[in-house]
């Protein structure tokens, strides 16, 4: 049997994939529906092409190999002999399931950097805005500011506008002209010119006309304050402007969450956009035996180089050939996802728009001047030694928001980059999700 | 710096102990470490400055010392390391003969107890499983953030003339016809008459660079950290199998919970002890076991969502006291290590001890117990 911990397009890739040839395949996830963050709909996907997540759940329902298990959150693996015993908490219980082989397709959350007010109600990430919306039916509010960097604010800016919210402005900190340094990954992918058309005529029918080189840099209490960033990100003075909102949505491109890959010890490396991600071969296999990773925690590329990466892994694991084409797509993809790395970059000027009081580890609500000290008085000089000293990181989310930005506060208040081996070591928890003692000790064998 | 009087290697406690007492003698010292202030073991710490889990003898001795001189340490740097007088309760479900027996012999060496009932104990925990009988209140124990301690006494130490070097590995201790002049590290060579191995686990490797011996070895331990919680548990408290533990030479496993709740509101599960090297892996039967101790001591943790679990490797030798003392073959080779699972408690203590010692003044006990020439013969 192979366990497929994540339903999002990788997981499901994976798992259908898998059942080809009769492998039984556990698929687990925390949400109720499959899909993942991407494709958390309610009902018939909508979007983009997006009558390939509906073809992929039918695939799935009818594949007699596949038991999905939903609601299910997997708090930690052990290696018992040569099996994997994964341990997870559905419905108020522990339970754990055994398999020879894994794969772990557990997908990537957004980004937040911090500016002045991104602590406060209102301000939430795309990603937020768009599983609200997509989840739970729910509006996030009527006036939305969609900012940040990179493709992914479109969908999300068309979707809100979908549902009726007004779009006040779309903001990116950098500039199409960026594609200019890829062409061959737009000449190689000749369908993102159509989704790029397909999102800009929806825009257009909502009189969204999204704006570069500009940021949020402050909010509180329904007013955004919109920069002019340079190619820096540090604001260019005087050319702020306010407007009336009731949501912030800001998001930063993606981090992978890495907890199980680190607990099972799979071999991590820094991506070309600082990343922390999982290495693995041409087959997705990890360092460790018997375990395959596929989607962003290989590197960040999006839904479709997932299905791809999916795919491949699931085939791998059940012993089935992969066909040169799914590997050449991959290739194409990849390319596509490095000029994507190059043409939304995140540059060290948003570390200028917090102040003294900038909330930073929002869990432990520890502030920029905190920060800042730990450096200059107590001598900390990375990530850990900063979160000893202040607590960031140590909260409820265990520094998956913060940790990647205290590092670069730190390494830019003592001149330095950020070390890989920092880099690496921020990313290893072994409790990947909260237990209760009680049901922790009542495991004990 | 140039020239300075005394090198400290280790930029942990029990290094930032010996600095800051050093500086206090009038010394100009250089402290060295390969990583940032606290990377190492003191990183790891739980910040408990423990007298009640000490068995009467030199050690009791040290931590009583030392204990007073925490407080004396803050007066001297300043209220910024959250030290509190919390207090400790050792309780006892079924027999408390030893218990009781110990705390009665601990008395007499100078530590304040006092033998609690069942109504009393209950008073000072009321969230304590109703089926423990009887317990004992230590005053005395106390507690510190041990990173923020050494973090706050180096810069005192900078402060009061001396200089901190981060990122410096020493790669070798250099010694001339048996006495030290100085160290050659991997941000360049410095040069000093005296030299204080603080290097905790890694003493061992310090010692082997200028030829000695030190027999230092890693016992590692984990720590469970949970959510924020209203106030259940109100000083330390662990159940009377602790101080077995503490004190046992066995290789294997050995779990006796300390729980206790910090001032972030979080509690504090720990800690496992066990010698498997540098062996950093996750063991999650060692977390269960934790959290089912905890939870017997404590049901109403059984709620508690924890979120974190850390480990960190405690420096041991093996008959358990620290090493602390001038090295037995090289002159001018001070060595204040190997305080395993009491290295917070102990370090000012230490520091004072080997002040002392450079010095030639009398000191507030006699150290030799933790003479590192003990080990001349011995080895792990
Ligand atoms: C889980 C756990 C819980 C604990 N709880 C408590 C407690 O509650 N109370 C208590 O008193 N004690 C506790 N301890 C024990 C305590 O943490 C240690 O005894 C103490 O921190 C040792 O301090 P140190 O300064 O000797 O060592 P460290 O803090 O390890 O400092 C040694 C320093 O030497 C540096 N170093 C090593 N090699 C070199 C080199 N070649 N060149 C330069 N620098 C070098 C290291 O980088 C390190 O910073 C606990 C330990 C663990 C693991």
């Amino acid at each position: 049997m192979i366990i497929v911990i994540g339903a999002g397009p990788a997981g499901l890739a994976a798992a259908e994939a898998a059942s080809r040839n009769g492998t039984d395949v556990a698929l687990i996830d925390s949400a109720p529906r499959k899909g993942g963050q991407y494709w958390r709909h309610q009902t018939a996907v909508k979007g983009y092409r997006s009558n390939r997540a509906d073809t992929l759940f039918a695939k799935i329902e009818n594949a007699s190999s596949i038991t999905h298990i939903s609601e299910a959150t997997v708090w930690s693996i052990e290696k018992d002999g040569n099996l994997f015993r994964v341990n997870y908490l559905q419905g108020g219980q522990e339970s754990s399931l055994t398999a020879e082989k894994l794969i772990l397709a557990t997908g990537a959350y957004d980004r937040s950097l911090p500016f002045p007010g991104w602590d406060k109600p209102g301000s939430m990430t795309p990603g937020a805005a768009q599983s609200l919306l997509k989840g739970h039916g729910v509006l996030a509010g009527k006036k939305v500011v969609v900012a940040g960097t990179g493709p992914f604010l479109l969908p999300v800016a068309t979707g809100l506008a979908e549902s009726g919210a007004e779009i006040v402005g779309l903001y990116d900190a950098n500039t199409p002209l960026r594609w200019a340094l890829s062409p061959h990954a737009l000449l190689l992918n000749p369908s993102k010119f159509l989704e790029l058309i397909y999102y800009a005529r929806l825009l257009k029918r909502f009189s969204v006309t999204p704006q570069f080189k500009r940021a949020v840099s402050s909010f509180s209490e329904g007013s955004a304050t919109i920069s002019r960033v340079n190619s820096k990100f540090n604001i260019v003075a005087k050319r702020d402007k306010s407007r009336l909102v009731d949501v912030v949505a800001a998001g930063w491109g993606f981090t992978p969450d890495l907890s199980l890959g680190g607990i099972v010890g799979c071999a991590q490396r820094v991506d070309v956009d600082g990343t922390t991600i999982f290495s693995v071969d041409d087959a997705q296999r990890s360092s460790v035996e018997n375990v395959w990773i596929a989607g962003e925690a290989t590197g960040i590329g999006g839904a479709d180089l997932s299905l791809i990466e999916g795919e491949i892994a699931g085939l791998s694991a059940s012993g089935q050939g992969v066909r040169p084409l799914l590997n050449f797509n991959r290739m194409r993809k990849q390319i596509f996802a490095n000029a994507l790395k190059r043409s939304y970059p995140i540059r060290d000027g948003w570390q200028s728009w917090s102040d003294d009081t900038t909330t930073i580890c929002r869990c432990e609500e520890v502030k920029m001047s905190e920060i800042r000290e730990s450096v200059t008085e107590l001598g900390a000089e990375d990530s850990r030694t900063a979160k000893l000293f202040t607590r960031a990181g140590m909260g409820l989310c265990q520094g998956r928001i913060c940790s990647r930005n205290v590092s670069e506060i730190v390494a830019g208040l003592t001149h330095c980059t950020v070390s890989d081996g920092e880099r690496i070591a921020s990313s290893n928890r072994p409790i990947a999700s909260p237990i209760s003692l009680g049901l922790l000790g009542d495991g004990k064998k | 710096m140039k020239n300075p009087d005394a090198i400290v290697i280790g930029a942990g406690i029990v290094g930032a102990s010996v600095a800051l007492s050093l500086t206090n003698a009038g010394f100009k010292v250089l402290v060295i470490d390969r990583g940032a202030v606290s990377s190492g073991t003191t990183g790891a710490g739980e910040g408990n400055i423990l007298v009640s889990d000490k068995d009467p003898g030199p050690e009791l001795t040290l931590a009583l010392r030392s204990r007073d001189l925490w407080f004396e340490m803050q007066d001297d740097v300043g209220d910024t390391f959250e030290l509190e007088a919390k207090g400790g309760v050792v309780v006892a479900r079924n027999d408390d003969g030893p218990l009781m027996i110990l705390a009665s012999e601990q008395s007499n060496h100078g530590v304040t107890i006092q033998k609690l009932d069942h109504t009393s104990l209950h008073e000072l925990e009321p969230y304590l499983d109703q089926r423990y009988q009887s317990g004992v209140f230590y005053p005395q124990d106390s507690q510190c953030q041990p990173m923020l301690a050494a973090a706050h006494v180096i810069r005192t130490v900078v402060q009061r003339g001396g200089a901190f070097i981060s990122q410096a590995k020493v790669t070798r201790i250099l010694v001339n016809q048996g006495a030290v002049t100085g160290i050659e590290t991997t941000q360049g060579n410095f040069s000093a008459p005296i030299i204080v191995n603080a290097t905790g686990t890694w003493a061992g490797e310090l010692a082997q660079m200028a030829g000695s011996h030190l027999p230092i070895a890693p016992r590692k331990g984990f720590i469970l950290v949970t959510e924020p919680t209203k106030k259940y548990v109100f000083h330390k408290v662990y159940d009377s199998d602790y101080v077995a533990n503490v004190a046992s030479s066995d290789a294997d496993l050995q779990t006796s919970t300390v729980v206790e709740g910090t001032r972030a509101g979080t509690i504090l599960i720990g800690a496992s002890r066990e010698r498997v090297g540098f062996d950093g892996s996750m063991n999650y039967e060692i977390l269960r076991r934790l959290a089912a101790q905890a939870t017997s001591l404590f049901p109403v943790l059984r709620d508690v969502q924890l979120l974190r679990a850390y480990r960190g490797f405690r420096p041991y030798a093996p008959d358990h006291l620290p090493v602390i003392g001038e090295d037995a073959t090289v002159k001018g080779l001070w060595h204040s290590a190997g305080h395993e699972g009491a290295g917070i408690g102990l370090a000012p203590g230490s520091a004072a001890l080997i002040t002392d010692a450079i010095l030639g003044r009398e000191s507030f006990m006699d150290g030799s117990a933790f003479s590192p020439a003990r080990f001349e013969k011995v080895s792990l």
